[in-house]
């Protein structure tokens, strides 16, 4: 959580360019020893772009990029070294067998952990003698996530774990990242569920078209935003606008969709006040109900888009 | 252990868990040989039967039909010009050989003296290249043999038996360093199909990812070819050994170092080819597109002089064809198309330009 001593990544105005398309348009960003850091963003937004110049595996076209102080385009072998990656797409040799491909990964570091421990960490061990290609997507990702580790890294970057996996598996891996997060490593992950990010990430940035757009804590980017919440019925002529406004607490009144919402800084004082006008007047406020706005909420408010699209 | 070993290991072991792959890299060839083996060598009755016109009925005509009958792969077959062409395009014999009227007279004529000259007539089937080149052989030797003995020579008797031994055994002879060349040429083209599956599946990337060098990647794809190579050569050459009974004269160093130079120079062409597929589907077919021509064209099955001219001009281009050249040269003295240097020169060559254009164009994701 906390961000002392020196960042474990540094990046300062990165651009990548793929012919037209600015992939990773002027992005800046610090990632804390110990923090988990999400990038938040639809495909296409330029997250897998930036994560893999970071893995040293793409030249950046201009910016500062650096992972333990070390600037990634010249020390890309030791940072390597300290470093754990799992790419978007699963890659693994089919053939090979969970121990083999864990006890091969271990091979190329100067210092690894053992194969059993890897596999008990990853919960695997019943199929530790299984041909990777004869995995379920979510041991695949596991198994993954195992290769990622195998060198004890103190940075561990993940390129969106859970996409494609069913709720249980997702749950797994979360679990998983809080255990890395406990033991004090450091994570950079991206993402395009919402819940995800607010579920594992100290800070996350949104990210679309190549843009950081906001950056911060899941409750300081809905804060900054939405301070208020939102208490909504279905719109009736019976209960006059003007008079909706001046309910305690109500600091903005709209109409959307045939619903009256009533963005409240006091949610219990909006409803009570809201319940005796409504009696006063003899009608009965349909379908009331109060909502929080969430990251969903937020990139909405971004980027006038649903982030699912 | 060190990481190439260990990485080379494990795409050994990729290898041999798939079962394409496996039949590929070692059944194919093995097959090849077996039958190939079977089909030209046999136990016993392997003998080649041939027709047999006599049209002089001299005493001459009766001593060279003798010296055909002692042939011992020869199985001779008496008849009428016109029956035994007939017997010939029915498959029953695969040559017609044909004394003609006045080789007696010639002879008597020649020891008197004088000038004169006949010559022996050989119908044969050009379909059945194989076969062909061993009668041509066969019939040179015993002529060589009747004219040396007219011009006062020596008897010729040993000769001729140790000529015709040699003769036997290059049918089969002659196909074990081609199959073995189809087999070095096959395990190289086929190298791009896993490449190309690694880099699809992100493998390639994701070994980028950790710190090993990438020439260790591409050293353990060689390794391990290499070693398919010995292992594919061991194999053929021992089954023609042990199985067919072929000799092999070369020198085992010239025969190591050719099978690695044209493993070398084959992978080379799958590393090129790699650097050009985008998916494993693609590179399963372009590969066979690629390797059949090369198999077909590049006359390792059919003797060189036998191939059309315009199918000599194509071969020429064709690296396994210099492949060939040289194992049959190195490994059962057989009749060059260029010289040793030249084959060697032209695979080498081949290796650098396609190892030059791979190392430019070659991406890893
Ligand atoms: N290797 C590449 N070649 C060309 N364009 C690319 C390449 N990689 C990414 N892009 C483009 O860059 C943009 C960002 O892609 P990416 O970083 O993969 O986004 P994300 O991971 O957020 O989905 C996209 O428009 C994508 O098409
Ligand atoms: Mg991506």
């Amino acid at each position: 959580m906390t961000q002392d001593g020196e960042p474990v990544i540094g990046v300062a105005n990165l651009c990548k360019c793929y012919g037209d398309v600015k992939a990773v348009d002027g992005v800046s960003f610090t990632v804390g020893r110990g923090e988990v850091f999400g990038m938040l963003g639809p495909n296409g937004a330029g997250k897998t772009t930036t994560i893999e110049i970071l893995e040293g595996l793409r030249e950046p076209d201009s910016g500062a990029v650096t992972v333990f102080g070390m600037d990634v385009t010249r020390h890309a072998p030791s940072i390597k070294q300290r470093i754990g990656v799992q790419l978007q797409t699963v890659s693994l040799y089919p053939r090979l067998t969970v121990t083999e491909l864990l006890d091969l990964f271990g091979s190329f570091y100067e210092h690894r952990l053992p194969t059993k421990q890897l596999i008990d960490a990853v919960d695997l061990g019943e199929r530790a003698r299984a041909r990777s290609m004869n995995l379920s997507g979510g041991q695949q990702q596991r198994l993954s996530i195992a290769l990622a580790l195998v060198n004890d890294p103190e940075l561990i970057f993940l390129d969106e774990p859970t996409t494609g996996l069913d709720p249980q598996a997702r749950r797994s891996l979360w679990d998983l990242v809080k255990g890395l997060q406990a033991r004090g490593k450091s994570v950079m992950l991206t993402t395009h569920y919402m819940e995800e990010a607010a579920e594992l990430c100290d800070r996350v940035a949104i990210m679309d078209h190549g843009h950081i757009l906001e950056m911060g804590t899941v409750p300081e980017l809905i804060g900054r935003r939405f301070k208020e919440r939102a208490v909504f019925f279905d719109t009736t002529p019976m209960l006059p606008a003007d008079q909706l406004g001046k309910l305690q607490g109500v600091t903005r009144a709209a109409q959307e969709d045939g619903q009256t919402v009533l963005y409240s800084s006091d949610v219990a004082g909006t409803i009570g006040t809201l319940l005796a006008l409504a009696d006063d007047l003899k009608v009965e406020p349909h379908n009331l109900g109060i909502r929080q706005a969430t990251l969903e909420d937020v990139f909405l408010d971004l980027t006038g888009r649903a982030l699912r699209d | 252990m060190n990481t190439l070993l260990r990485l080379t290991v494990a795409n050994m072991k990729s290898l041999v868990r798939d079962r394409a792959a496996l039949f590929w890299t070692f059944f194919f060839p093995v097959m090849f040989v077996l039958l190939f083996g079977v089909l030209f060598s046999g136990s016993g009755d392997s003998k080649v039967s041939v027709g047999f016109v006599d049209q002089d009925g001299t005493a001459v005509s009766t001593q060279v039909h003798q010296a055909f009958a002692a042939v011992p792969i020869l199985s001779l077959q008496t008849g009428t010009l016109d029956d035994e062409k007939a017997a010939m395009q029915r498959g029953d014999v695969s040559a017609v050989i044909v004394i003609p009227k006045g080789l007696g007279e010639a002879v008597g004529k020649s020891m008197a003296g004088q000038k004169a000259s006949s010559a022996l007539q050989l119908y044969v089937d050009l379909s059945k290249s194989q076969t062909t080149q061993v009668i041509q052989g066969i019939v040179t030797q015993i002529t060589n043999g009747f004219n040396l003995q007219l011009a006062g020579g020596s008897a010729v008797v040993g000769v001729d038996q140790q000529t015709l031994q040699s003769t036997n055994i290059s049918t089969v002879a002659y196909l074990v360093p081609s199959i073995l060349a189809m087999a070095l040429m096959q395990l190289g083209v086929f190298a791009a199909v896993p490449l190309v599956q690694q880099r699809e599946k992100g493998i390639l990337k994701r070994i980028g990812a950790t710190p090993l060098a990438r020439w260790k990647l591409v050293g353990s794809n060689v390794l391990l070819r290499l070693v398919v190579a010995a292992v594919d050569a061991v194999l053929i050459l021992g089954i023609g050994i042990a199985v067919f009974n072929v000799q092999i004269v070369g020198n085992v160093l010239a025969i190591g170092g050719l099978v690695f130079l044209g493993a070398g120079a084959f992978l080379a062409l799958g590393f090129m080819l790699a650097s050009f597929l985008k998916t494993e589907e693609q590179a399963t077919g372009v590969v066979q597109v690629v390797q059949m021509p090369l198999m077909f064209l590049s006359g390792i099955f059919f003797p060189f002089d036998f191939m059309p001219s315009f199918l000599r001009t194509v071969a020429r281009f064709l690296p396994l064809t210099y492949l060939g050249d040289a194992l049959r040269q190195v490994m059962v003295n057989g009749t060059q198309i260029a010289p040793l240097g030249v084959d060697v020169a032209i695979l080498a060559g081949w290796l650098v330009v396609c190892l030059a254009i791979s190392a430019r164009s070659f991406s890893w994701e």
